[in-house]
């Protein structure tokens, strides 16, 4: 039984919960809830907050489980949840958090020519991003996160965000200069 | 408490809120009815601002604000004066809340709100095109005229065809001979005074039943008119 829980994909697992079997829930903890605690860990530092967070995260998955469609990424769902709760908990905090609208949304961009980006990939990026990830504001520093740390693509970035795919590129572009400038700034090499 | 052990706590305490039932899972019958809603609301906000930007359109040409360009520059100012700025804001503000509605679905947020907007724009823009090619609009500012349009009649008498500063449009009823007479969409009797001043290119073909716009002082009931302009007939106008 067990061996089979762990063979199912998170859509199955969210299909048979969805259809009833609610322990089948608990597998989907126990596979996100340390993805989940790392994310919220960028944004938020008390334990207690995180605690509470994560909490409401998958308690909010479990009662919105029904509007989940099966043929979509169950992660990029789940990281949805959690973008909102953490808003929502920096809005309380009364800390720098995401705009309402931001014209990097307005306009179609074109993410192809990103040279830059290979000059930083090659480098040691996570720990460029350890090192700047606080100093960046939050609509970069989400992008960044769920890129390089989650490794979610720029189309599930884009589900999360409810933001356009282009506009996903060019905040992680912009983010990658930014962060390049902030490690020169600190005394770093790349 | 440990990493571990706080990982453990979060998942048991979700499990036994999940399981003692304070936690409830809502049914997809709520998701469907949200989603029908979100689409049944969409489609009630488009035709609403279909007929409020097409009676935008209506009340600018019955009152003659769309024939000022006509008269060149003098008559685009005059236009932009008479422009309605409030209804022209509220169109704005639903266009706005139409974009936020419709960015609910994926294949609205996944690109740029430039393309989305540009949708509804069209969409909007050629449904009020297609309203102002009927009576639709004319036919409910008679009624109105006549009190025959309970509710929202008094929104057809008081914006349909507003007066603009000294822009008078209507039909001729009759020549005589210092100018003629106009009847003016809302019904109105105005004695259209012509002197050398006057610039009218169209003097020679004037005839009973033309419609003109008259640029001019209005005292009383007669303007001395500075310039006028044939322009299409309406369907405002009941001679």
């Amino acid at each position: 039984m067990e061996q089979k829980k762990s063979q199912q994909s998170d859509e199955d697992i969210a299909a048979l919960v969805q259809a009833g079997d609610v322990d089948f829930f608990g597998v989907l903890i126990h596979r996100y809830k340390e993805k989940m605690i790392r994310y919220a860990r960028k944004f938020l530092s008390d334990n207690e907050d995180i605690s509470d967070i994560i909490q409401e995260i998958f308690i909010k998955a479990y009662t919105n489980i029904q509007s989940f469609d099966i043929n979509r990424k169950f992660s990029s769902w789940l990281y949805r949840i959690a973008h909102n709760e953490l808003v929502n908990a920096l809005k309380k905090r009364k800390k720098n958090t995401l705009p309402l609208f931001d014209l990097d949304t307005f306009l179609p961009y074109s993410i192809k020519d990103d040279s830059f980006s290979q000059d930083i990939d090659s480098q040691d990026t996570q720990k460029m991003i350890n090192k700047c990830l606080d100093q960046l504001e939050p609509k970069y520093r989400e992008p960044i996160i769920l890129y390089y740390l989650e490794d979610l693509s720029y189309k599930e970035i884009a589900e999360v965000m409810r933001i356009p795919i282009s506009t996903v590129g060019i905040r992680i572009k912009r983010a990658k200069e930014k962060m390049k400038f902030i490690f020169k700034k600190l005394g770093y090499r790349l | 408490m440990n990493n571990q052990q706080e990982k453990n706590f979060i998942a048991e305490k979700v499990l036994d809120k999940i399981k003692s039932g304070e936690v409830k899972m809502k049914s997809r019958a709520y998701f469907v009815l949200r989603a029908v809603l979100l689409i049944l609301g969409i489609l009630v906000l488009t035709f609403f601002l279909i007929y409020f930007i097409s009676f935008i359109i209506f009340s600018l040409r019955a009152s003659g604000a769309l024939f000022l360009p006509k008269f060149g520059f003098s008559g685009m100012k005059i236009l932009f004066n008479a422009l309605p700025w409030l209804l022209i804001l509220i169109a704005a503000t639903l266009i706005i809340s139409l974009e936020i509605f419709a960015k609910r679905f994926t294949f609205v947020y996944r690109r740029p709100i430039i393309y989305s907007l540009l949708v509804i724009i069209i969409i909007v823009a050629a449904g009020s095109f297609l309203i102002d090619k009927t009576g639709f609009h004319p036919n409910l500012f008679r009624k109105a005229q006549e009190r025959r349009l309970p509710a929202i009649g008094i929104i057809y008498r008081d914006f349909g065809a507003p007066r603009i500063g000294n822009a008078h449009h209507g039909v001729i009823f009759e020549v005589i001979k210092s100018g003629f007479k106009i009847e003016t969409p809302c019904g109105e009797e105005l004695t259209i005074i012509i002197s050398s001043k006057t610039h009218f290119p169209l003097k020679a073909d004037i005839k009973k039943g033309d419609v003109v716009v008259v640029l001019g002082k209005r005292s009383d009931g007669a303007v001395q008119a500075i310039d006028i302009r044939k322009v299409n007939k309406g369907r405002f106008f009941r001679r």
